[in-house]
């Protein structure tokens, strides 16, 4: 028997003490008096020069305390990274402020410092800037025409971005193919939307003297180098600490302007300086997620075998790169999913348009690819009047082929080779657990203004990566043990999951091991968090640690006492001689003795270890989804969730399943509720959560939620990753389900909608027009 | 009415606050910068995530959709007055509430920040209905955003606490 808390067990979290009593130290906690407010002037225009900016309004104003443009910004300033890039890349980067020519509303153009943020925004208001308009790009269709207004007219072309995969002989498999579908998908931009917005504080070290950047972010290393990199400052006067991170999702996984700024005004006019985005701002200036075009064409044999997939990806990626901006070329080359499909062609491009900027959001590109294939696999069902289940159980992938070699590469990934998994046994599970047998009579049981549907997704994708994951363990004097993660805690628990990892690791318990996370001057320099990499990358780098940290006890227990450390065995935090079993030496006894010989134990007890990331390991589930459609007002309810995860070996289930729940309402929120529009002036018309619908409580599926474990090869803990699997299949399984209620007969727009009552209205108003004309 | 600062004064969490504040100033920051009620998340501004729910006389608001000035004279509680509000005061080792208790160990928080407006508007909910429907629970909580949780977890906590 397990003993509690140690790997596996529903352990409960040892953060939510202080976010329970409100004492959760969040970015705006850490405002001080006599902190500047930054206000950030931004674009009212999508696509225009700059003709004029007058501050002469403010200049004079004794509560103006500062102002900075494009034109005051120091010589040299670097341009926004992106770290996606392919050879051949445009380099469509974001200045720190615009400068000439503004290419998105919201945009930021000057910043405005004041003592607090009601008079910055009101000196804001003061700034006078004149445009001239320049002609707009709105979408991925007209911004690739040959004749398309450019963005950047260097480059000669809208399109940043490119990449391509190949696989077998996708040509010969279509001349040949008994039935063809091919079908183009629609997502929509959506904003990932954490509760806490984003903010960042600069300020100087009191302890240090150096430049101290808080910022609520996912990337705090990798922001301290991009900080250093643009601004010139040297990374070593630089200390960057993510505090408690009220959400993330992946819009907190770039480097923004504003994190710069902050930076710049503090260097400038020698005064702390703190932003807050609001709410309203925040529509346009935190990266947005999602807005693609797939085309999927298809090869099916009459035996309802996929011979063939042909995929197109256009990517509306906004005015600039973000710091990850093109993932939708990862998740493209990973289209067939969970099936053989022997012969691949795939193309997916980035296209800059008049809008915020894209960057990941939770599933990367995996929630659109799938549902793209998904889609496609009920498609040819129907088309070759086969049921749903048998046209995927004919071609999955079948466990005995792992590990399977996809043939594909990207970018962050030299082959894509499934470890693990057993797809079939992931489909017979949650077609149980949702009872997809007894469905149709449930479905002929509903009244007769409820529709009911049930659709189906089964998803593969890739999770960990980003690079080595280093991991310190140290003893502390009061004899805890400390381990410093370079993991960044946005709310998923890492804390508890990693102390639980190291405990089962150790054989201690996991209230007596600290966790530092966040901090560049107490953190290893890590990638961060992000591609659901927290868990694996973290989990398996602690166990290093660890490694090497008993490595170290067992020298200096062999030196202090005598002996061979290949004798020293380490049981529970004993270490224990072969020779003299009889009298173990806990660390304390350690400790002890060392500083009673002259030697400082917490150097000698004190490791560092990098899990060098050699592969990343691939997640898959099944999911799916019952809904109820009401005919009469256009209402889409979802009643049932169900989703057979497999993640590997689950360190903490009651934490995995929370992220599953999370993210599955996320996905559904796209599919029924949320899009940011534009007017077509490019104006955004998403101010708020008033127009910007996200769901709420009533919105929640019933949940089923199982787990099979089949442990990765790839790293030694045997686990993968878990953070986005919720959104990466739900767009999927609930197209399907309302593509099922609407009937094979309706024309589905296809994508993920959203399926507001509106357009299920226009949509039965549709098909009732052409029954009445029949 | 000018603009000029007006001298207000409320109780916040039991404790006396005096301050001289201008028209304009907003009840949320007032609560945060000036009374320490660091609790109080600003999540939208605009009234409509609920995640700066505080109990102003007895009747829960959104702090974010009132001035300070308007709070002259009131008592203000927040997830500091969790003890109270819920009735229960706090119990077991951990020093939290029936109702934090509940919501840890259904892990129905994940990053926290609309968690204390949560927790602060369910006490006052759940005082007025002791044993509530579903429909009723949903209806509650439909005035509160969360992006993390996918809300069951949430539903899941508050119904073990029922009566």
């Amino acid at each position: 028997m397990m003993a509690p808390g140690k790997f596996g067990q529903r352990l409960r979290r040892r953060e939510d003490g202080p976010l329970l009593t409100g004492r959760g130290d969040y970015l705006a906690d850490l405002i001080e008096p006599g902190m500047a407010a930054m206000r950030v002037i931004r674009s009212t225009q999508a696509h225009a020069r700059i003709t004029s900016m007058d501050f002469s309004a403010v200049a004079n104003d004794p509560q103006c305390l500062g102002v900075l443009s494009a034109a005051d910004l120091p010589a040299g300033i670097g341009m926004l990274p992106a770290a996606d890039l392919v050879a051949g890349s445009a380099p469509a980067h974001q200045s720190v402020l615009a400068g000439e020519v503004v290419r998105y509303a919201g945009e930021p153009l000057a910043i405005i410092l004041a003592a607090d943020s009601y008079v910055a925004e009101d000196l804001a208001e003061r700034v006078s800037v004149q445009y001239e308009p320049l002609a707009l790009v709105m979408d991925v269709s007209a911004a690739s025409r040959a004749d398309a207004p450019l963005l950047y007219p260097k480059f000669g072309s809208n399109v940043v971005h490119q990449t391509s995969q190949r696989v077998g002989d996708p040509d010969l498999a279509f001349a040949l193919a008994a039935t063809l579908i091919d079908e183009t998908f629609s997502f929509q931009r959506v904003s990932a939307s954490s509760m806490e917005t984003r903010g960042a504080i600069a300020r100087i070290d009191p302890a240090s003297g150096r430049y101290l950047v808080h910022s609520s972010t996912q990337i705090p290393q990798i922001l301290r180098r991009e900080l250093a990199r643009i601004t010139g400052i040297n990374p070593d006067a630089l200390r960057v600490i993510a505090p408690q991170v009220g959400g993330g999702f992946g819009a907190k996984e770039a480097v923004y302007p504003e994190e710069v700024l902050v930076l710049l005004a503090l260097q400038r006019f020698g005064r702390a300086t703190y932003w807050i985005e609001d709410r309203v701002e925040s529509f346009s200036a935190s990266c947005h997620g999602r807005e693609e075009r797939i085309r999927l064409r298809a090869a099916v044999n009459a035996d309802g075998m996929i011979t063939a997939v042909d995929a197109d990806c256009l990517a509306d990626i906004g005015a600039a790169y973000s710091f990850l901006s093109n993932t939708p070329g990862a998740a493209i080359a990973s289209v067939r999913g969970p099936y053989r499909i022997p012969n691949f062609r795939s193309r997916a491009r980035s296209v800059v348009t008049n809008k915020t900027p894209l960057n990941v959001y939770r599933g990367a590109g995996y929630p659109q690819a799938t549902l793209a294939m998904e889609r496609v696999m009920d498609l040819a069902a129907a088309a070759l009047n086969l049921d749903r289940v048998e046209i995927r159980r004919r071609n999955l992938l079948p466990p005995e082929l792992f590990p399977v070699d996809r043939g594909v590469s990207y970018p962050g990934c030299d082959a894509v080779v499934f470890d693990s998994g057993n797809f079939p046994a992931l489909l017979d599970s949650t077609l149980d657990v949702v009872g997809y047998e007894g469905f149709e009579a449930r479905r002929a049981h509903s009244p007769a203004e409820l529709s009911l549907g049930i659709g189906l997704s089964l998803v593969v994708e890739m999770t960990g990566g980003g690079g080595a994951e280093p991991a310190r363990l140290r003893l502390l004097p009061d004899g805890r043990l400390q381990l410093s993660s370079g993991i960044v805690p946005i709310g998923q628990g890492s804390e508890t999951t990693l102390a639980q990892i190291l405990a089962e690791h150790l054989g201690l318990s996991p209230e007596g091991i600290e966790i530092v996370m966040g901090d560049t001057d107490h953190s290893p320099d890590s990638p961060g968090t992000f591609a659901s990499r927290g868990a694996t990358m973290g989990g398996n780098a602690a166990c290093l640690a660890a490694d090497a940290f008993i490595r170290r006890a067992r020298d200096l227990a062999a030196e202090l006492r005598g002996g061979d450390p290949e004798d020293m065995v380490w049981k529970a935090g004993v270490l224990i001689d072969r020779n003299r079993p009889a009298e173990p030496l806990s660390l304390a006894a350690l400790m002890q003795q060392a500083a009673a010989q002259g030697i400082e134990p917490a150097a000698r007890l004190d490791a560092t270890a990098r899990y060098e990331d050699d592969a990343v390991s691939w997640s898959s589930a099944c999911h799916a989804a019952v809904i109820e459609l009401d005919r009469g007002t256009g209402v889409i309810r979802v009643l049932d969730y169900a989703v057979t995860h497999d993640c590997g070996r689950v360190a903490n289930p009651l934490l995995v399943d929370g992220q599953i729940m999370g993210g599955v309402v996320q996905g559904l929120g796209q599919c029924l509720f949320e899009a940011i529009r534009y007017d077509p002036a490019g104006a955004p018309q998403t101010q708020g959560y008033v127009d910007y619908i996200l769901p709420t409580a009533a919105s929640a599926p019933r949940f089923m939620l199982r787990h099979i474990e089949t442990p990765s090869p790839r790293n030694p803990l045997g686990m993968k990753g878990a953070g986005e699997a919720g959104c990466s299949g739900a767009l999927a399984a609930i197209a399907n389900a309302i593509a099922d209620a609407l009937g094979p007969r309706r024309p589905v727009p296809e994508g993920s909608g959203p399926f507001t009552p509106d357009l299920v209205r226009e949509i039965l108003h549709s098909v009732r027009g052409e029954e009445a004309a029949l | 009415m000018s603009d000029g600062p007006m001298a207000i004064r409320m109780t916040v969490d039991g404790a006396g606050v005096q301050a001289q504040v201008r028209p304009r100033y907003l009840l949320s920051d007032f609560l945060r910068e000036q009374a320490g009620a660091r609790g109080v998340h600003v999540g939208c501004g605009q009234g409509v995530c609920g995640a700066c729910t505080v109990v102003v006389d007895g009747v829960p608001v959104r702090a974010c959709l009132m001035l300070a000035v308007q709070a002259d004279g009131s008592a203000v509680q927040t997830i500091a007055s969790l003890p109270s509000l819920e009735g229960g005061g706090v119990s077991g080792g951990d020093g939290l509430t029936r109702l934090q208790r509940a919501f840890r160990n259904h892990h129905a928080l994940q990053c926290g920040y609309c968690t204390p407006g949560l927790l602060v508007a369910t006490a006052r909910f759940l005082a007025d209905h002791r044993s509530p429907s579903r429909a009723q629970i949903l209806g509650h909580l439909n005035g509160h955003l969360c992006r993390c949780s996918g809300y069951a977890n949430i539903i899941a906590a508050i119904e073990s606490v029922l009566e």
